[in-house]
């Protein structure tokens, strides 16, 4: 379904999306699942890797974005490139495993051979081509557009207007907060991923990323068992926590504005943990930014965000969703280790086990509530989804970012108004 | 890698009955959603119940889908005993064959490795689970205790759907 080429029928976006509700058909229609595939994820800007995957020459991981196998490898200078993972001779797929190390790649099929920056570099029995047959011409296609921010890289199959900074917007202020409480400003995604199977569509995921509504009762089970996971317990609707729209589709829920109204407490953000049980941590802090810098830092902690349209920061993990047909999904989930904070790391990698994944605490839940969600717009009454909490009570701020209640639909508008602008676009300038 | 456990002599000193009555009864309690008898098989401290997203990863620098210690084993039976764990409310339909076992002497008990096949009903699907599982078990009583289960699912580096049930 996801190979299936665009049906050219011309879907009528700004009906189906509305400022309060939303069509059931957006969650369900095939053809709407591949307009966004084209539209949203070839055309526009998606996370595809991490620097620090991929940190020696010939280190690589395959990816997908949209319908496309992607390998993004490490070069011999260095520097990272994105190529299809398909063979220019007969079309076989490259890399079949998810991340490896190679000095060259060889195809399996003919063992056509390449550099890692996508020159042909060997074929067997080469004399046998026309003598117009250039291996100039027949090296590793390289996506049209990458570029990165933070170590986060980003491709672009279909070039469009935007550059990189102007898709991020204001996401890059979260991306930056996640670097802040790097000793060094860097963050490493070394862990390997959890890969979570959710039967539902992947604007749900989105959704429900930066949900601060469903918490009490989707994890009420949580809640009742262990209380330690603070942002969770404290999702009450009296919270000072905003949620944020940032414009282009990205959102956030504001925890910061939470931890400062409660005070100096560091560490609110991974369980409250006393800053004496993290001594190589805070120094590093300390030393890096100065101690009352760094107490800011420690005090706000990560963001909780959705960058529109597959990578959240989900505070010390990173969740990448991958849509695989109209209902159905991957989430691929890791902790985040920021360097020379090799005591902090560890918490950060049991507490993503904890609450992360297939079988984790929280997201199993979620995943459960997405698939009834899938399984009840499936039902072609009542048409519409409603969404309209908080609606037109948002408080605007000068930068054109809009604040609203914790458990306000304002984040799921953002993403939303957003999606519409750019498939509805994608109408007028296709059809 | 769990199969180091079996580089050991075999274990003569145990009786491999006891062994797989002790793995059925296991099996069991966890198809039939006993959390607490489950909960009470395993030593009261210093376990750890794994399973990994990667035959071969080493745990303290990458992730796994679970790592418990007693603490966060205990954690999760709370959480399943609330009954409104939406993963398993409702519970899954469970059913599993073990296999295949070997049994070796280890310094710290008896470390016994199976394969099992799990069947797994839930609403309109049908899934099947499977894998291998190392257990390192104490002497307790006339029976057994556990003190490390590692459970190796065969599809551990695909996308997996909801494994909250017990594995």
């Amino acid at each position: 379904m996801a190979t299936a080429p665009v049906i050219p029928a011309r879907i009528d976006y700004r009906h189906l999306v509305q400022d309060g509700r939303l069509h059931g058909s957006l969650y369900t229609d095939p053809a709407i699942f591949a307009q966004e595939m084209e539209t949203i994820f070839h055309r526009g800007w998606s996370f595809v890797a991490h620097d620090s995957e991929i940190p020696n020459r010939g280190d690589f991981v395959v990816r997908r974005v949209g319908t496309q196998s992607l390998i993004a490898l490490r070069g011999k200078d260095a520097e990272v490139s994105v190529f299809y993972n398909r063979c220019p001779h007969r079309g076989a797929t490259l890399c079949q495993t998810p991340s490896g190390n190679r000095p060259r790649i060889t195809c399996p099929y003919h063992a056509w051979t390449f550099a890692l920056d996508g020159r042909l570099i060997g074929l067997p029995d080469e004399g046998a081509y026309p003598p117009d047959f250039s291996k100039a011409d027949a090296g590793l296609t390289p996506v049209a557009r990458m570029d990165s921010y933070g170590g986060f890289i980003f491709v672009n199959l279909v070039p469009n207007q935007l550059t990189l900074r102007e898709h991020l917007g204001h996401a890059t202020e979260l991306i930056d907060a996640l670097l802040g409480l790097s000793p060094t400003g860097r963050i490493q995604l070394t862990a390997g991923w959890m890969k979570h199977k959710m039967r539902s569509n992947w604007k749900m995921i989105v959704e429900n990323q930066v949900d601060g509504y469903h918490a009490p009762m989707v994890h009420g089970s949580l809640i009742a068992a262990n209380r330690t996971f603070a942002t969770v317990r404290d999702r009450k609707p009296t919270s000072p926590t905003r949620v944020r729209d940032f414009g282009m589709g990205h959102t956030d829920i504001d925890h910061a504005s939470d931890y400062r109204a409660a005070g100096d407490r560091l560490f609110r953000w991974t369980g409250g943990i006393e800053p004496e049980r993290l001594p190589v941590y805070v120094k590093a802090m300390n030393d890096a930014y100065g101690p009352e810098d760094a107490r800011r830092r420690l005090i706000e902690g990560p963001p909780h965000s959705m960058l529109f349209p597959n990578i959240s920061l989900a505070e010390m993990n990173i969740m990448v969703i991958e849509p695989i047909g109209p209902d159905a999904s991957i989430q691929y989930t890791t902790p985040v280790f920021l360097e020379g904070a090799d005591d902090l790391n560890a918490r950060t990698l049991r507490r993503c086990e904890g609450a992360m994944g297939p079988a984790g605490f929280l997201i199993a839940d979620d995943a459960e509530i997405g698939e009834l969600t899938q399984m009840g717009v499936a039902n072609l009454e009542p048409e519409w989804i409603i969404l309209s909490r908080g609606l037109g009570k948002e408080e605007v701020l000068p930068n054109g970012v809009k604040l609203a209640g914790l458990m306000d639909e304002t984040s799921q508008r953002g993403f939303w108004s957003h999606y519409r602008e750019v498939m509805a676009a994608s109408q007028e300038i296709v059809h | 890698m769990t199969a180091t456990l079996l580089d050991t002599a075999p274990a003569v000193d145990v009786d491999p009955k006891a062994v797989e009555q002790f793995l059925y009864h296991e099996a069991r309690l966890q198809d039939e959603h006993r959390y607490d008898d489950w909960e009470a098989l395993w030593a009261a401290e210093d376990i750890l119940y794994w399973v990994p997203t990667r035959e071969g990863a080493d745990p303290t620098r990458e992730v796994s889908y679970i790592y418990d210690n007693r603490s966060r084993l205990a954690s999760r039976i709370r959480q399943l005993n609330t009954g409104v764990r939406h993963s398993q409310a409702p519970q899954s339909r469970l059913r599993r064959l073990i296999s295949n076992i070997e049994i070796s002497a280890s310094d710290g008990g008896v470390a016994v490795e199976s394969n099992f096949m799990l069947v797994e009903s839930r609403r309109a699907l049908m899934t099947i689970w499977a894998g291998r599982t190392a257990h390192l078990l104490q002497r307790s009583n006339g029976s057994f205790k556990i003190k490390r289960k590692v459970v190796t699912l065969v599809n551990c580096e695909e996308a997996i759907g909801n494994l909250a049930f017990l594995v």
